[in-house]
């Protein structure tokens, strides 16, 4: 399958249907994984794929410094396309223009990541083209909100101080928005003064004023990558946050970001039908 | 405990409105003790507090000979500068400094200056011409070319007119091209095309150049022509600053941190600095 | 001969020192998986193996990731500033890998350079700090290519070197090491192994002169476009030290306070008119490795890099400065 890959990258950069490719490369066997842009045909064998491959690459299609290397074509797993769906609902890329190369993916990690055992997204659905097999696919749906319903059976003021707890350890790194494909502002609101709406501070007013906007700045539009808990230096449990907010999304409006090409975004969008009756 | 981070509680005396979008600023120590001992050289900056707002740094732009207040001035741009634009006489803002290196004006003595600034320049260079026209016998001939975009966007405007009245002093003003008003006296265009035509004569001369990176950028070659050396052309960088002490590491161009090895430099320096600003 | 303590007696101490009021921060297992450098209420909570290298790093103890400076409370046109309490704690730092220690005394020199930060060297000289020599090390390590090595004094008081049964070689460098040990170990025969930690990677010289001569070489956008621009990096490094100062408060008043910084973030050298000299990423990359191989060196003679490997681990996208320096020594893309 890697030969695959290597084969539509090289054959994307010669036919000038994409100017970068986008995907995993490993140095050698012994090395970590880490992101790729291809823009050679010859550079093609930098490509890889394997269990090690976390990041959500659709996270660098907000990056100016990737957006002028040109056309890009993307390599994402499942879970990483949902992203692509919500960008393009929210206007942010063009589809069109943006080559996707689908993997099927059995789940990544050793042990298995916990989202890997509930996915029902191995195999991408709206790729341009769609490589690999695999007989481990397993469908874990009905166990998405295990974590979360664990947390729930806490009393209110215990889960106060588990989020007390975990949030005294946060640096404000910001590394959990930075792998966020759908945190693309140009100007986060937390890097905002005037007025200052979050405090920059890691004091436990700034951390949680800064967390919980975060989820909220997510409800309806976060696809469950996990990614911003894998990355936290600290192991803040992030998922938490915004699987509460995921499932309010699912149960109150049948709604499942980045899932239906066709939907309107949850919070983006007015319908007749929507419920007002909390309005006095 | 010294603690390098506090700044000193400063009464305003005075706020001049210099133009739309920049204003000047006297203060003094509220501990009275501290005006006597306080003393700085010109070109060196300050961090200046609006309390609850932060702080920005801003070059002194007050001679060191006046000892019963300080200046700084700025232009309107961001948080702590709406703060700062909303003070007034008697209020209480901060102060810690001076910073930074200064104008070597025992070096400049015996030599003819050239001062060249754009804009909100100015303030850095006013300093530097009160103080050596409060030191005249030891200064050469005096020029200053200092251009705008509109006649409104002079700052210190009066103070040019005092300055040609002293001996042996030319003030060039200059606005851009359709700043100019009907019953405008000065020069029209671009600085460094007005420094040109002044037909100043540059022999034994410095010069201090400050202003956008693009009036310094044309303003060079100008001077090269003029005759002088890069050794002889002097600027005062300007970049994102916090601490203004050199232990935030924000503000370096290269290895030159601008709070510690400048921001006053020679072109000859900055030509071996890498393109870090 | 040898001085030795137990792990058992090396918790009784820890003990001892917390009913002393003394504070103690150590490595500890947050969480499966976890290891990180926190406060210590409990001996039980030291751990002295089983890890490479806790997540973070300890110069949190002595730099504060918020610091108050002042504060200040308005009373009509004037207000008064008020002190920050400036009495520290004694505080011991234990089990701190030797790479993190050895980044104390070169921090000392930017904390001291001219203008001395009374906040940071009255907690420096609050801390005792007892390292521990590595028996292992991963793949991120690198402590040997920047001067340093597994047992490597610098920045400690007193090193526990791993020996046999469970017990620790006492090696006191300082008086405060020797006070810290006085009269808690035995004397053996027994001597720990020197480990010999990783096999060096690069040259730190010839990193220096390759700065120096590619400002704007290509390897920056070739080698670190995958930079997200977070702040684990800086965050969770010993000697990263870049930070932001910041008013909090409301109408009556508030407080002035030292935050960590990171020059990854794009508005950290962002100008008020919007002009920011290091606009993309690379060039903020570019910032960060000539701070650390290039311009401290210069300014102060020490790399402001211990080797930890904690900027490789905690690299969302697996980037860390090793990468980038071994692609300097190879002159090939990674």
């Amino acid at each position: 399958m890697i030969e695959s890959l290597r084969a539509t990258c090289r054959r994307l950069l010669e036919t000038g249907t994409a100017q970068v490719v986008i995907g995993y490369g490993q140095a050698d066997p012994g090395k970590a994984v880490h992101p790729v842009f291809i823009r050679r045909p010859e550079d093609a064998d930098q490509l890889t794929w394997n269990d090690q491959c976390y990041p959500n690459l659709v996270a660098y299609l907000k990056r100016k410094e990737v957006q002028s290397l040109g056309k890009a074509a993307i390599v994402v797993k499942g879970c990483d396309e949902r992203g692509l769906i919500v960008l393009e609902r929210e206007s942010q890329i063009d589809r069109g223009s943006l080559y996707v190369i689908g993997i099927v993916c059995g789940g990544v990690g050793n042990p298995k990541l916990d989202k890997c055992k509930s996915c029902g997204a191995h195999r991408p659905r709206f790729a341009n083209e769609i490589l690999g097999e695999s007989s481990l696919l397993q469908d874990g749906v009905g166990q998405k909100w295990q974590a979360l319903e664990e947390f729930l059976t806490k009393s209110p003021s215990q889960r106060m101080a588990y989020w007390q707890n975990e949030f005294s350890r946060c640096l404000k790194c910001y590394a959990c928005r930075q792998v966020c494909p759908m945190c693309y502002c140009e100007r986060c609101l937390v890097d905002k003064n005037r007025p200052t709406c979050i405090d920059t501070s890691p004091t436990l007013k700034g951390n949680f004023a800064w967390h919980i906007t975060r989820a909220f700045h997510l409800a309806g539009r976060c696809i469950g990558c996990d990614e911003c808990t894998r990355v936290c230096p600290v192991g803040i449990d992030l998922r938490l946050l915004n699987q509460s907010l995921a499932k309010a999304a699912e149960e109150q409006f049948g709604y499942r970001a980045g899932m239906d090409p066709q939907a309107e975004p949850l919070i983006g969008s007015y319908s007749l039908q929507d419920k007002d009756g909390f309005i006095g | 405990m010294k603690n390098i981070y506090k700044p000193d509680p400063m009464e305003v005396l005075e706020v001049r409105r210099q133009t739309p979008d920049v204003k000047s600023v006297k203060i003094r120590f509220r501990e009275k003790e501290k005006n006597q001992n306080f003393s700085f050289r010109v070109g060196q900056f300050g961090c200046f507090s609006a309390f609850g707002y932060g702080e920005s740094t801003f070059n002194i732009c007050s001679s060191s000979n006046w000892k019963d207040h300080l200046e700084f001035c700025f232009r309107k741009t961001g948080k702590v500068t709406e703060a700062l634009w909303r003070i007034e006489e008697g209020d209480t803002v901060g102060f810690r400094g001076p910073y930074g290196n200064s104008y070597p004006v025992e070096q400049w003595e015996g030599r003819n200056l050239i001062f060249v600034g754009g804009g909100i320049a100015m303030p850095p260079i006013r300093c530097a011409i009160w103080y050596v026209l409060e030191n005249r016998a030891r200064y050469g001939d005096i020029s200053v070319v200092y251009g705008a975009r509109t006649v409104a966007d002079l700052a210190f405007a009066d103070e040019l007119e005092q300055w040609a009245r002293y001996d042996r002093v030319r003030v060039v003003r200059c606005v851009d091209p359709g700043g100019e008003t009907s019953d405008w006296k000065g020069e029209v265009g671009f600085v460094p095309a007005v420094l040109e035509r002044s037909q100043i004569s540059a022999g034994n001369s410095i010069a201090l150049v400050i202003g956008p990176p693009i009036m310094i950028k044309y303003t060079l070659p100008v001077l090269d022509k003029m005759g002088l050396a890069p050794n002889d052309i002097y600027t005062s960088l300007e970049n994102r600053m916090k601490c203004g002490l050199g232990k935030c590491g924000r503000c370096n161009v290269g290895p030159a941190y601008v709070c510690k090895e400048g921001p006053v430099f020679t072109m000859e320096q900055i030509r071996h600095l890498p393109a870090d600003f | 001969m040898s001085e030795v303590i137990s792990a058992s007696a090396l918790r009784e101490l820890m003990r001892d020192w917390l009913r002393q009021g003394k504070q103690v921060f150590g490595p500890r297992q947050v969480k499966p998986g976890l290891v990180l450098y926190t406060r210590l209420t409990d001996p039980e909570q030291l751990l002295v193996s089983g890890f490479i290298h806790p997540s973070n790093s300890p110069k949190e103890f002595v730099f504060p990731r918020h610091e108050v400076i002042y504060s200040y409370r308005f009373e009509g046109k004037d207000l008064q500033l008020l002190d920050a309490p400036d009495s520290f704690p004694e505080q011991i730092v234990l089990a701190v890998r030797p790479c993190d220690a050895a980044a104390l005394p070169i921090l000392d020199k930017l904390f001291n350079w001219d203008f001395q930060d009374e906040f940071y060297n009255r907690r420096r000289q609050a801390t005792t700090v007892v390292t521990l020599a590595c028996l292992s090390h991963d793949d991120s390590c690198f402590c040997t290519s920047v001067g340093l090595g597994p047992a490597d004094p610098r920045g400690s008081d007193a090193m526990l070197l791993p020996a046999q049964d469970d017990e620790f070689e006492v090696r006191p460098f300082t008086e405060k090491g020797e006070a810290s040990f006085s009269g808690v170990t035995r004397t053996s025969s027994k001597q720990a192994g020197t480990p010999s930690g990783p096999a060096k990677k690069f040259d730190a010289g010839q990193v220096r002169t390759y700065l120096s001569e590619n400002f704007e070489g290509p390897i920056w956008h070739d080698e670190t476009l995958h930079c997200l621009g977070c702040g684990a990096c800086a965050y969770t490094c010993p000697t990263c030290h870049c930070f932001d100062i910041v008013d909090e408060g409301n109408a009556a008043g508030g407080i002035r306070a030292k935050n960590w910084d990171s020059c990854q973030f794009p508005i950290f050298s962002l100008h008020a008119s919007g002009h920011n000299p290091r606009s993309t990423q690379p060039q903020r990359q570019r910032q960060r490795l000539t701070h650390k191989f290039q311009i401290y060196p210069e300014k102060f003679g020490d790399i402001l890099c211990t080797g930890c490997g904690n900027c490789t681990r905690n690299c969302p996208v697996n980037l860390g400065v090793l990468n980038v320096l071994e692609a300097m020594k190879n002159g090939q893309p990674l």
